[in-house]
Formats: structure tokens, sequence, C-alpha cells
């Protein structure tokens, strides 16, 4: 907790040093912990309506990325695994997220903010080190950082074969 | 989903009651247990809860945990805030649902995408709170083990339901004094835990702690309920 603590620190500190304008996230070179738990509260905006939204994304320096998508009360919306070549499985989808649309928008996003590279058609700002915001025709996602557990995670989550249930 | 939403109306309703660990004994006539239930739910103003929320999914380690309040208060008012990692307010009642979410250190309103649904949440946990268990039985069956503790299991009757939903366990003391826990497990293995630290009944909590335009920060709601008598 308190590595978490201190983590988070120096990442606001760093976004309090200066107060730049938000900076396109196809510059922006976020750097997140190799192995670590990042939780994230996102509120998503279509047409005109707006939904909360938590996310959950392991990270593993060997196993890839495991972005888990619920709503308020917990219910799993979207399950994306990412490899480390880039390859991504979506281990679960929701009426609300889609097969497709989690494959055309949620990886998107996800290696937007994420990806291990600056991404080139990045359709979003960094307005802090924890604070982005993706905006695409359709909609707009606002994402905070609000807790990062660095640490080993569970080798299954990176398991492309350990699929949750619906 | 909406399935989903009635086990979350059930999950606050059971809110107002209360646990304890030990072997258990199913009881073979559930039906005096609940009507007494019933009658001690029935007769609530209010009351006020902070919680703990455990989401346990099977992939992860460790739970998944946040902090927060509940507040309800007769005839149908509702405040569900979310306080730590992220901050979130949830306000219902039989008319409208709204919520907040606190970034960049102010409050902003939603206009939220799914407000009938949240809105038959709200109904459904304002029904329960005044003690209308037999609006439950048609969705659920309903068991029940005492021995130090009582627990009620629900069962969805619905098989969809059943698909997302495996059962309800509300863990309480045996008097229905004060509620503990309630614990929602799906089909999966997956579960969420709520675990109530502190429960007061019968308070008055302040005005504007249900404001659906400007709500009272929960600092100040805090505040009066602990300064109350």
């Amino acid at each position: 907790m308190h590595r978490n603590l201190l983590f988070l620190s120096l990442l606001l500190a760093a976004g309090c040093a200066t107060t730049p304008p938000p900076e396109n996230l196809s510059r922006a070179a976020i750097s997140f912990p190799a192995d670590a738990l990042i939780i994230q509260r996102a509120v998503l905006t279509a047409h005109g309506r707006q939904f909360t939204l938590n996310g959950y994304l392991a990270l593993s320096k060997t196993g890839g990325k495991r972005l888990i998508i619920t709503e308020n009360f917990g219910a799993v919306l979207a399950d994306i695994l990412m490899k480390p070549g880039g390859k991504f499985f979506v281990m679960r989808s929701s009426q609300l997220f889609n097969p497709k649309w989690i494959q055309q928008y949620v990886v998107a996003d996800m290696e937007c903010i994420f990806g291990d590279a600056a991404q080139k058609n990045c359709a979003g700002k960094m307005l802090s080190p924890i604070h982005f915001v993706i905006e695409r025709p359709g909609y707009t996602l606002d994402l905070q950082i609000v807790e990062i557990k660095t640490g080993a995670q569970s080798p299954q989550l990176f398991d492309e074969t350990k699929r949750g249930s619906p | 989903m909406k399935n989903f939403f009635i086990f979350m109306a059930t999950m606050f309703a059971f809110a107002t009651l209360a646990a304890d660990n030990a072997p258990l004994q199913p009881v073979a006539d559930p039906q005096p247990i609940l009507q007494d239930l019933q009658r001690k739910m029935s007769s609530l103003g209010s009351v006020y809860f902070e919680l703990t929320q455990e989401r346990h999914l099977k992939l992860f380690t460790d739970p998944l945990i946040s902090e927060g309040f509940m507040l309800i208060e007769r005839p149908d008012q509702i405040r569900w805030e979310t306080t730590a990692p992220y901050q979130s307010i949830l306000l219902g009642d039989k008319k409208s649902v709204a919520q907040f979410e606190f970034t960049d250190g102010k409050w902003e309103k939603l206009k939220l995408g799914f407000p009938q649904m949240l809105q038959r949440v709200m109904e459904q946990m304002s029904l329960m709170n005044q003690g209308k268990l037999d609006a439950l039985t048609g969705d659920y069956t309903i068991s029940v083990s005492t021995n130090n503790e009582t627990i009620l299991t629900l069962v969805p009757k619905d098989e969809n339901a059943r698909a997302v939903l495996a059962s309800i366990e509300v863990k309480m003391a045996p008097d229905f004094s004060a509620t503990r826990e309630v614990v929602m497990n799906e089909p999966n293995g997956d579960s969420t835990r709520i675990i109530f630290h502190r429960e007061k009944r019968d308070v008055k909590f302040p005005a504007g702690t249900f404001d659906q335009t400007k709500p009272l920060e929960i600092a100040a709601v805090k505040a009066a309920v602990d300064n109350a008598p």
C-alpha cells in the first residue's frame, strides 16, 4: 500500500510540478510499472448519455495485459487479454460492450493509454499523469487512474485458455 | 441486466437487517422468521450504514475493495455513496435517480444512460425496506438457517436470473438487530461481499442528504449522525 501510494504520489507530483496544456497521447510516453494492477474509474459519454465504468488492468512484463471493465455494481461488461505481441482475445463481452465494439474501440483505447509505445492514431489527451480523455466520433471516454497496486499478478490472468463465465 | 438490478435491489433491501459465523441448521418452516423480519423492517424510519464492498473475481489474487455509505429514509429515499478508491454518489426516490462523480476537485452531475433501470432498483429497494418481503417471494426461493446467527439464502426462481446470480446470502444476528454482511454468489465462482461496519437506525438525516441537485457532503451527513443522540 505504501509503495502504491508512493507511486501515485510521484505521478501526481510529476503532474503538479507544472501545469502544461493537455498533452496529446500520441506524443505522450506514459510509463507504468511492468507488473501491476491499475484501477481506473471512467465516464463514457455516448449520444449525450453518460455511463460510469470501473476498469481493472493487470500488467505483466511477460504475460501481457488483461483489462476487465465492470459497471457500478460489479457486473463484468468487457474482458480483454492482450498478449505481448499485440494479439488480443475478447474473453468476455456483454450487451453494452459487444465483441465487435470491444475489438474496434476498447482495444484501441486500451492501447492509446496503456500501450507499450506511443500510438500514432490515438484520439486522446493526457490531462494529467492519471487523467486521460479520448474523443472519438460517437463517444468520449474520460478515464482516471485511482489506484496502482504494484507487484506480480496471477499468471492465470494472462492465459487465453482461462476464460471467465459470462 | 434486469435480473442483476433485481438482485442488487434485494441486497440493498436486506441491508436493513443483520451476522456471525457458526454451524448452521436449516429451518424447516422459514415463514415465522420471515414474518418477524418483515415486522422489524417495516418499523424502521431510516438507516445509516458505513460499508466495505469486496469484489471477488477468481482471476485476481486479492479482492477489489471499495469503501462507502448507504443511507435509506422512508418512504423511498436512498443514497449509495462510494468514497474510495473513487468518489461517486447515487441518489434515488420513486420519481427519479441521479448520479454524481467527483472529478478534478468538483462534483459533476451525470446525464444518466439507463435512468429507468436505476429507478427500478431504487423503487424496489424502498419497497423492500418497508418490509414488503412478499415482493421477493415471487422472484426468489427463500430459505433460512440459524444457530447463533441467521442466514437468509435467496435463490432466483428464474433460470435466466440464475445464469448471473446463483444466490444471495444475508447474514444477520438472530434478533435482526444489525446487518453485518451480504454476499452475492455468481455461478462462475465470483462473488460480491458487502460488509457493514457501522449501522445506526432511525437517525434524522440533515437537509440535503438526498438532494438530487446538490447533495450534502457525506462528511456533513456523518457528523450529523455522529452527533445525534
